[in-house]
C-alpha cells in the first residue's frame, strides 16, 4: 500500500526508540494499521547510553513488557553478551535480571522484527509538525513535504526535541551524538497548549578496548546460569527466533552462552584534583545548562563536589558488543571539555593509555511535564495524542519501553472506542511508573526504583506473567496457545499453594517446612515434574505468605477508593470547602478516580473526605 | 458544597451563669440580623447592643450581637453570635425563636465539623478544638492548645526524619546493589530503631495522660462495709457529701463527686461495701461494683486497719493491679492490727484517718504519683496524644520492633523495609502523607549513586 495514500492509518508512532518500537509493535499486533516514523531507520532501538537492559526495578519492567507480548525482553536475551541476576542474595521480590547486549545486534534485530511485523509500516521521515482539527490531532507533516494521517498519534521523541549537546563550552544541536535534532515539532505542542520544560542527561566517554591495561583491573564475569527476561516456558520457540529463522524452531546457540566480562576500576586522587581544577569548564557547573539532571546518575564532577569525603569512585568498563572493541565507562559521565576528559583517563588505573573514541557529553532536551496526561498516556489538551518515553520526563530504555507499549495499546483502544488499559500500582511496575508520572509529575529524569512500589513484595519479576496475562489476552496482545499455558501455570501454582498447607512432610506440612527455610527433599513427584517457574513461585508464595496476604489486604482496601470514579474534565474551584491549593492541584491533574486524587501531593485527607461526601451526595458532576 | 441549613446552638454550658452565648451558622444569618435587629448591613466582626424581640413581638432580652461574613468566620459560613443573659429560661426562648425563624438545632460538634468541611482546619486541628472545648483544668487547656499549634506534629516529624534516614539506608542497599556503598562505619540500624521505638512508645503512653486531662480520672473507692469509705470520700472532697454512719451498708447506691489533684480532675465513685457473701441481693450489688472497678483508672482499696483483714472475693482481687490501686489503711487514730498491716504487701499503701483527716494530703500526693506526670517538652509544652494517635503510635512501635527482630535474624532487607514502611504509615495517620520523594532525597544526599 502506498504511504502517500490519503487513507489514514489507525496509529502513527513518531520516533523509533525504545518507546516507539514497543508502541508500534503492540498496535500492529493488536491488528491496527500502524505507521512507524523515524528520522533515521538505521538507528531503530539504538542504545544511546549504556549497553545494558534491566537491573533493579528496570528488569522487572522488562519482564512485564514480555508478559504483555512486547519485544524488549526477547531482544535483549537473544543479543545478550553478559547476564547477571542482581540482588541474588536477597529475597525474590527484589532480585532483578540485567543483560548486557551487543548494541548493534540489538538494533538490527529490532529493525528486522519490525520489518517482519504484519500491519506495521516502517518509513524514514522526520516529523516537523502536527496537524490538528479542533482539539484533536489528525496527522503530521514531515520533512518530505508529505502529510500523513492517522486516528491516533503516539509521540516518542526521546531526547530529540530541541536536543542540545554539551562538551565543555562547545554546543551542538542533536538528540544523540552524530544525529539530528527535531527543532520545529516543539512549536506544535506549545501551540496546542502543551507546556514544555527542559531536562538534562549525560553519557560517559567510550574508549578502545585494546588500549586498556587489564592487568590491574578486577574482572566481573556473567552468571553461569543466566536469568532471562522472556517467559520461554509459555512463549512458543518461534516467538524467540522469529527473526533469525522465521518458521524454524532452533538456533545453533542459546542465549547466555559464550559470555563476555566487564571490568572494574576506580577514580584516583589525581582524577579528583583534575576535576576540581577544571570545574569552571564543565557545562554543568558553568551554568551553560539550564535543564535539571538526575540525582541518581550524577556526572563525575557532581560526585566529587557532593561527596568530597569519598576518596575514590567505582567505574565499570562495559563492552559495547561482540563485533566491536569499543568500551563504555559506566560511572564517568561528564560535560567537561574533551582535553580534560583525556587528562582524567590518564589518572585512572588501567586507562593510563586508553584511547578515547567518543567523548562524554551532556544533552538537554524538551520534555512535556507528564501531569498533562491522563493515565492512558493521552494528552488532556489534545484528543487522540499520546506521549511515551523520555518526552514524559523519564530516563532509561526500560521506562521508555514500558510507557511505549501502554501508549500503543491505548492508542488502538481509543480508535476502537474501548476503555483504556490502565495497569494498577499493585499489579505492575509499569502501573507505578505511569501513575507516578501523571499524578505527581517529575522534576528530574524519572527512573524506576523498587522503593517506589509500595506493594513491592507482590511484584517479584518472575510473577510478571501471572499478574498481567489477563490484560494481555483481553487486549489480544498474546495468542491463545500462550494464554492456555499461562492458565495452566496459574492454576498449578494455586493448587500446590493450597495442597502444601495440608500435605505433610517431616515435622509438619510442606508449607511450614518452606517457611522454616528448610531444604525440602521429599516433594511429591507431581510437584517435581512441574517447571522450575511454577516450583519457584509456589515456594515464594508460601514462604512469604504472611507478608503477601497482608499486602493483598491493603490492596483490597485501596481498591475501593480506586473504584470511585471522578468526572473528567471537572472544575474543582467550584467545590466549596476544598483548600485553594488542593483545588489548583486537582484541576491540573484531573484525577480519574478517588485513589489517584488521594495520591496527589498537596491534596490531604480532609480534601478527600470532602470529595467523598460530595460524591456520596451526588453533587460532583 | 451548599450547606442549605442554618444551625443554632447554645455555646456555653447549660445552667445558670452570667452570660449565655448562642451561635448560628449558615446562609440565613444576614437575614436574621436584618429581621431581628433591623440592621441591613452589619459591619462584620463588630459588636452591637440591641433588644431581642421574638417573631411574635415579645421582648426577650437585651443582647450583644456580632455578625461574621462568609469564609472569614469560624465555620466558613456566615455566622451570628449572640451574648445573652445567662438565664436558662431566656436562652431557651431565644433558641426556640431562632428555630421558628428557620434555623435548626445543631448536632454535637457540627460547628467544628463544618469548619473542617469548609477547609478552615485540618483533622488534627478539629480534634484539638474538640479537646479545647472539653478542657477543664489549666494544664489540659495547655495540652490542647499546643497540639493545635503543632507541638505534637513537631515531635512526630522529628521521629519521621530519623525513620526516613534509616529507610533510605536500607533502600539504598536494595535498589543499588552495584554501588560501592559503605559496608561498615554506619552505625547499625538496630540501636537507632530501638531508640525510635522507645520514643514512640513514650509518646503513645501520654494518651493516658491525655485522657485523664480531658475526661478526668475515673476513680472508685472500694472496701468492706464500714471500712470508712464514705468518710474518706468526704475528707477528699472537703465537704459532707456522703451520708456517713457507723452502720455497715449505709451507702446503698453510688455516690459520685469530683475533686482536683492538680492537674487531674478525679471523678470519684463511692460504692457499697464489698465482701464475700451468699446473699443473693448483695451478690448482685457486688457484681455491679465489679463492673465499675473494671471501668476505673484508679482504685482506692480502703480497709479498716484496726481489725483483721477483710475477705474480698477473688473476682475483686483479680482486678487490682499495681499501677491502678492504692491500699488505704484507714483508722490510723486507732491501734493497727498487725495482720492487717501485712495484708496485700505488694501494693502501694498509705495510712490515714478519715475521722481526723490525717494523711489525706499524703494520699493526694500518692494519687498524683500513680497517675504519672505529663510529658513536658523543652519549651514547657505538655504533650498528650489523643486515643486515635495512641493507636497509631502503638502500631508504629510494634512494626519497628518487628523490623528489629528481622534484622537480628538476618532476614531479607525488603521484609525489614516492609515493616518500616508500615511504621511510617502509622505516623502518616498523625501528620499526613509522607511522599516517597522525601526518602529518596535522603537517599541521594547520603549516598553517591552513580552507575
Amino acid at each position: 500500500m502506498r504511504i502517500s495514500n490519503k487513507e489514514p492509518f489507525d496509529v502513527i508512532v513518531c520516533g523509533a526508540g525504545h518507546a516507539g518500537v514497543e508502541a508500534s509493535l503492540a498496535a500492529a499486533r493488536m491488528g491496527a494499521r500502524t505507521l512507524l516514523l523515524s528520522g533515521n531507520i538505521d538507528t531503530i532501538g539504538a542504545m544511546s547510553c549504556n549497553p545494558a537492559i534491566g537491573g533493579q526495578a528496570k528488569g522487572h519492567i522488562v519482564r512485564e513488557i514480555d508478559a504483555l507480548g512486547g519485544e524488549m525482553g526477547i531482544n535483549a536475551d537473544t543479543t545478550g553478551i553478559q547476564f547477571r541476576l542482581l540482588n541474588a542474595s536477597k529475597g525474590a521480590a527484589v532480585q532483578a535480571p540485567r543483560v548486557q547486549s551487543d548494541k548493534k545486534a540489538y538494533q538490527f534485530r529490532l529493525k528486522h522484527t519490525i520489518e517482519h511485523q504484519k500491519n506495521l509500516t516502517l518509513f524514514q521521515a522526520t516529523v516537523t509538525e502536527l496537524i490538528f482539527k479542533g482539539n484533536m490531532v489528525v496527522g503530521c507533516k514531515t520533512n518530505l513535504d508529505l502529510d500523513l494521517f492517522g486516528h491516533s498519534i503516539v509521540v516518542t521523541t526521546g531526547t530529540f526535541l530541541r536536543g542540545l549537546m554539551h562538551v565543555g563550552k562547545k554546543k551542538n544541536k542533536g538528540g544523540r551524538m552524530g544525529d539530528f535534532s527535531a527543532e520545529s515539532l516543539s512549536n506544535s505542542f506549545t501551540e496546542a497548549g502543551i507546556q514544555l520544560e527542559r531536562l538534562k542527561t549525560g553519557t560517559p566517554p567510550r574508549i578502545l578496548g585494546r588500549s586498556i591495561d587489564y592487568s590491574s583491573l578486577e574482572e566481573q564475569p556473567g552468571d553461569e546460569n543466566p536469568t532471562l527476561f522472556g517467559f520461554y516456558d509459555t512463549r512458543s520457540e518461534t516467538d524467540m527466533f522469529h527473526v533469525e529463522h522465521p518458521g524454524e524452531r532452533k538456533l545453533g546457540w542459546e542465549p547466555g552462552k559464550n559470555q563476555v566480562s566487564c571490568w572494574i576500576t576506580y577514580t584516583s586522587e589525581d582524577t579528583h584534583n583534575i576535576i576540581r581544577e577544571n570545574l569552571h569548564l564543565s557545562a554543568m557547573y558553568s551554568g551553560a545548562i539550564e535543564g535539571i539532571g538526575p540525582r541518581y546518575c550524577p556526572s563525575i564532577e557532581d560526585k566529587i563536589v557532593r561527596f568530597c569525603d569519598k576518596d575514590r569512585h567505582r567505574l565499570f568498563l562495559e563492552p559495547e558488543g561482540r563485533n566491536t572493541n569499543e568500551y563504555y565507562i559506566n560511572g564517568l559521565s561528564t560535560s567537561l571539555p574533551f582535553n580534560v576528559q583525556e587528562d582524567i583517563l590518564e589518572t585512572i588505573p588501567g586507562l593510563e593509555h586508553a584511547q578515547l573514541m567518543r567523548p562524554a557529553y551532556a544533552v538537554e532536551y524538551d520534555f512535556a511535564p507528564p501531569t498533562q496526561l491522563y493515565p492512558s498516556l493521552e494528552s488532556k489538551f489534545v484528543e487522540n495524542l499520546f506521549f511515551a518515553g523520555q518526552i514524559n520526563g523519564t530516563s532509561g530504555y526500560e521506562e521508555a519501553a514500558g510507557q511505549g507499549i501502554m501508549a500503543g495499546i491505548n492508542a488502538v483502544k481509543k480508535g476502537r472506542g474501548e476503555e483504556p488499559l490502565i495497569l494498577q500500582r499493585h499489579e505492575s511496575y509499569i502501573g507505578v511508573l505511569i501513575d507516578d508520572l501523571v499524578t505527581k509529575g517529575t522534576s528530574e529524569p524519572y527512573r524506576m526504583f523498587t522503593s517506589r512500589a509500595e506493594h513491592r513484595l507482590l511484584l517479584n519479576h518472575s510473577s510478571a506473567e501471572l499478574r498481567l496475562s489477563e490484560h494481555a489476552i483481553n487486549s489480544c496482545l498474546i495468542d491463545a496457545s500462550r494464554w492456555s499455558k499461562i492458565s495452566y501455570k496459574i492454576s498449578s501454582i494455586a493448587k500446590w499453594e493450597k495442597n502444601f498447607e495440608v500435605l505433610k512432610t517431616k515435622g509438619g506440612t510442606f508449607a511450614e517446612a518452606i517457611r522454616r527455610d528448610e531444604k525440602v527433599i521429599d516433594y511429591p513427584n507431581g510437584f517435581k515434574s512441574e517447571t522450575a517457574e511454577i516450583q519457584n513461585e509456589v515456594i515464594y508464595r508460601l514462604k512469604y505468605k504472611g507478608y503477601l496476604s497482608r499486602e493483598l489486604k491493603l490492596v483490597q482496601r485501596m481498591a475501593s477508593v480506586d473504584r470511585i470514579k471522578l468526572p473528567t474534565p471537572f472544575e474543582y474551584s467550584k467545590v466549596r470547602g476544598l483548600r485553594k491549593e488542593s483545588a489548583v492541584k486537582l484541576n491540573s491533574i484531573q484525577p480519574i478516580n478517588l485513589g489517584q486524587a488521594k495520591r496527589i501531593s498537596g491534596v490531604n485527607p480532609s480534601d478527600i473526605s470532602i470529595l467523598m461526601v460530595l460524591l456520596e451526595a451526588g453533587k460532583l458532576r | 458544597m451548599e450547606i442549605q441549613d442554618t444551625f443554632v446552638a447554645l455555646s456555653t454550658p447549660h445552667g445558670e451563669s452570667a452570660l449565655g452565648v448562642i451561635r448560628c451558622s449558615g446562609p440565613l444569618c444576614p437575614n436574621l440580623v436584618k429581621d431581628i435587629f433591623g440592621n441591613k448591613s452589619p459591619t462584620p466582626r463588630r459588636t452591637y447592643v440591641s433588644d431581642y424581640h421574638s417573631e411574635t413581638g415579645e421582648f426577650l432580652d437585651n443582647v450583644v450581637y456580632t455578625f461574621y461574613e462568609n469564609e472569614k468566620s469560624y465555620t466558613g459560613d456566615s455566622m451570628l453570635e449572640l451574648s445573652c443573659h445567662g438565664n436558662p429560661f431566656i436562652l431557651q426562648h431565644i433558641l426556640e425563636d431562632l428555630v421558628t425563624r428557620g434555623c435548626r438545632h445543631a448536632q454535637p460538634g457540627e460547628f467544628t465539623q463544618s469548619a473542617f468541611l469548609n477547609g478552615k482546619m485540618d483533622l488534627s486541628q478539629a480534634e484539638a478544638v474538640i479537646d479545647l472545648i472539653k478542657a477543664r483544668t489549666d494544664l489540659s487547656f495547655k495540652a490542647a492548645s499546643n497540639q493545635l499549634q503543632g507541638s505534637l506534629s513537631r515531635r512526630i516529624n522529628g521521629i519521621v526524619e530519623n525513620l526516613l534516614q534509616i529507610i533510605a539506608e536500607i533502600e539504598a542497599y536494595i535498589d543499588f546493589p552495584e554501588e560501592d556503598l559503605p559496608t561498615d562505619g554506619e552505625s547499625s540500624p538496630i540501636s537507632r530503631l530501638k531508640n525510635l521505638s522507645d520514643e514512640i512508645s513514650e509518646l503513645s503512653e501520654t494518651a493516658r495522660t491525655g485522657i485523664f486531662l480531658r475526661e478526668g480520672v475515673k476513680t472508685i473507692i472500694i472496701g468492706a462495709p464500714n471500712a470508712g469509705k464514705s468518710s474518706l470520700l468526704n475528707q477528699l472532697l472537703g465537704e459532707s457529701r456522703a451520708i456517713v454512719s457507723n452502720q455497715p451498708g449505709t451507702t446503698r447506691d453510688y455516690i459520685e463527686a469530683s475533686f482536683y489533684v492538680d492537674p487531674y480532675r478525679i471523678n470519684i465513685l463511692d460504692t457499697a461495701g464489698v465482701h464475700s457473701t451468699e446473699n443473693e441481693i448483695e451478690k448482685a450489688g457486688i457484681a455491679k461494683t465489679l463492673e465499675q472497678i473494671e471501668l476505673s483508672d484508679l482504685i482506692l482499696l480502703t480497709i479498716d486497719a484496726s481489725e483483721s483483714p477483710p475477705l474480698f472475693p477473688d473476682s475483686v482481687l483479680s482486678l487490682l493491679k499495681l499501677d491502678n490501686t492504692i491500699l488505704v489503711h484507714n483508722k490510723s487514730d486507732l491501734e493497727f492490727c498487725p495482720k492487717s498491716k501485712a495484708y496485700l504487701p505488694e501494693f502501694q499503701r498509705i495510712e490515714i484517718s478519715a475521722l481526723t483527716g490525717a494523711g489525706i494530703s499524703d494520699l493526694k500526693v500518692k494519687i498524683k504519683d500513680l497517675l504519672g506526670n505529663p510529658i513536658v517538652s523543652e519549651q514547657g509544652d505538655v504533650v498528650a496524644v489523643s486515643a486515635r494517635h495512641h493507636t497509631a503510635l502503638l502500631e508504629g512501635s510494634k512494626e519497628l520492633m518487628s523490623s528489629i527482630d528481622l534484622l537480628n535474624l538476618d532476614e531479607p532487607a525488603e521484609l525489614v523495609a516492609s515493616h518500616l514502611r508500615d511504621a511510617m504509615g502509622s505516623l502518616e495517620r498523625i501528620v499526613g502523607r509522607i511522599d516517597n520523594e522525601r526518602m529518596l532525597d535522603k537517599l541521594f544526599s547520603s549516598f553517591c549513586i552513580g552507575k
